[in-house]
């Protein structure tokens, strides 16, 4: 389980939790983006009265998928400094591991192989933490990604409804445009941190 | 590394650890002192992360692990107490003495299970066992929070870095000519210590102990009339000498 590049990885992956938490910023800023788009696509759609009939159950859609993003996204940012917390104490688990298999070296003491195998199990322990909570974040992720790929469909939706409501139509479209763009980003970070995910997960192994 | 007894009575003993061959060239050579009494010890200056390996297989030859209940840092630099966080590991229910100035900047060499008892500006005191020590003021010298730990019955003055020397190889644990020895304090005392104020008042605290042994954190350890030699010394020399 233990060997002497551990320390080196642990600190891999403070760097992987590190991308993944600047990537929240990204899927919280498209998520706000979202929610505040379908609230001018509603104000919109009530001026266009009955030519945008089928625009406005549109919007409430968009409107509570993406509170429901920045809500997940907000959950994940709680789990992640957790998460930091867990990787840093790998890290420094894994160091003191180090530190004792020197001294090791220098000494058959009992007290330092007692040291060795409690600093083993601890540093086991914290690996399974990181483990739960690695697993926890992409079950979040997972979530979102099913929320980006209902914004998708009703992207393509809205934009038929659009395209019927007369002088509105233009506007409408480009909240359909929009819909559709911010998803696409959503989806590109959260690709990117399922792929730090994995990364990280092969670490643990 | 080194370990030897500087002093034994019937109540408690002085081990200075240090002179450590394994260390790379590039750090500082420190003295680590140990205090043990009954099941009692407390580390002084415990060191850097790098001294952390051989210190913890040198201190086990002279206690168990569980008997260290206590760490003491004279102030917050790293190469007196960057080894905390793994201490940390190792003496999960230690506490730790040190100023009460660097709490909040020692804590970040990691610290989620030993204890920080803060010292306060005017000092302190402590039992370890049977051993009754004081924690002594020495403000700005060199740390603008920092302190000696004094021992009224062995006598021994532990002075962090004032009378600290910096000698390359391995010299001897004792100061045998104060003279000779002088070329290698002079520079640091005078680059390392910022106030003459604080300096002539140091001198004057530790003119009204007892001191048979005065043990720094870096070089030879002065020992009945160096110390004398030393007080002297030291009130006289200019420091601060970057400020000019
Ligand atoms: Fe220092
Ligand atoms: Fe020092």
């Amino acid at each position: 389980m233990y060997h002497q590049n551990d320390a080196t990885l642990a600190i891999k992956n403070v760097v992987r939790v590190a991308n993944i938490i600047a990537n929240l910023d990204t899927i919280l800023q498209e998520a706000k983006n979202l929610s505040l788009t379908a609230k001018n696509a509603r104000v919109v759609a009530l001026r266009a009265g009955d030519s945008a009939f089928g625009f406005k159950p549109i919007t409430n859609f968009i409107d509570e998928f993406s509170e429901l993003t920045i809500k997940t996204t907000k959950s994940i940012s709680m789990l992640s400094s957790n998460l930091f917390e867990i990787a840093l104490s790998v890290v420094r688990y894994s160091d003191f591991q180090l530190r004792l298999n020197i001294a090791a070296q220098y000494t058959e003491h009992t007290d330092i192989h007692h040291l060795q195998q409690q600093g083993r199990l601890e540093f086991i322990r914290t690996v399974k933490q990181l483990e739960s909570a690695v697993m926890h974040l992409e079950g979040y992720f997972e979530d979102i990604l099913k929320q980006m790929r209902s914004a998708e469909y009703i992207a393509v939706t809205s934009r038929v409804e659009a395209s019927n409501a007369g002088e509105f139509s233009e506007s409408l479209q480009s909240v359909s445009n929009f819909i559709a763009g911010a998803a696409k980003n959503i989806k590109h970070a959260i690709n990117e941190n399922l792929k730090e995910i994995s990364l990280l997960k092969g670490a643990l192994r | 590394m080194k370990s030897t007894e500087i002093y034994s009575s019937t109540t408690h003993t002085w081990i200075v650890l240090g002179r450590d061959s394994q260390k790379s060239e590039k750090i500082i050579d420190t003295n680590q002192y140990l205090i043990k009494s009954n099941d009692e010890a407390i580390i002084l200056d415990p060191g850097g992360i790098e001294l952390f390996s051989s210190m913890l297989a040198s201190l086990l030859k002279h206690v168990k692990l569980e008997q260290i209940t206590t760490l003491f840092a004279s102030h917050q630099d790293p190469d007196i107490i960057s080894s905390l966080g793994l201490w940390d590991k190792a003496l999960p229910h230690a506490t730790l003495h040190a100023p009460w100035l660097w709490e909040g900047f020692i804590r970040h060499f990691g610290m989620d299970n030993i204890q920080y008892q803060s010292i306060k500006d005017e000092g302190g005191e402590i039992k370890i066992g049977k051993a009754a020590l004081k924690f002594i003021p020495a403000h700005y010298l060199h740390s603008s929070g920092n302190f000696n730990v004094y021992d009224p019955k062995a006598k021994i003055l532990m002075s962090g870095d004032i009378g600290a020397a910096l000698e390359k190889n391995e010299p001897p644990m004792f100061v045998e000519d104060f003279a000779s020895h002088i070329k290698h304090m002079e520079y640091f005392h005078r680059r390392w210590m910022p106030s003459n104020r604080a300096k002539n008042n140091w001198v004057a605290r530790i003119r009204e102990l007892e001191v048979d042994m005065m043990a720094p954190q870096h070089g030879r350890i002065f020992k009945g009339e160096m110390v004398q030699e030393f007080l002297e010394w030291f009130a006289r020399l200019d420091v601060g000498s970057a400020s000019d």
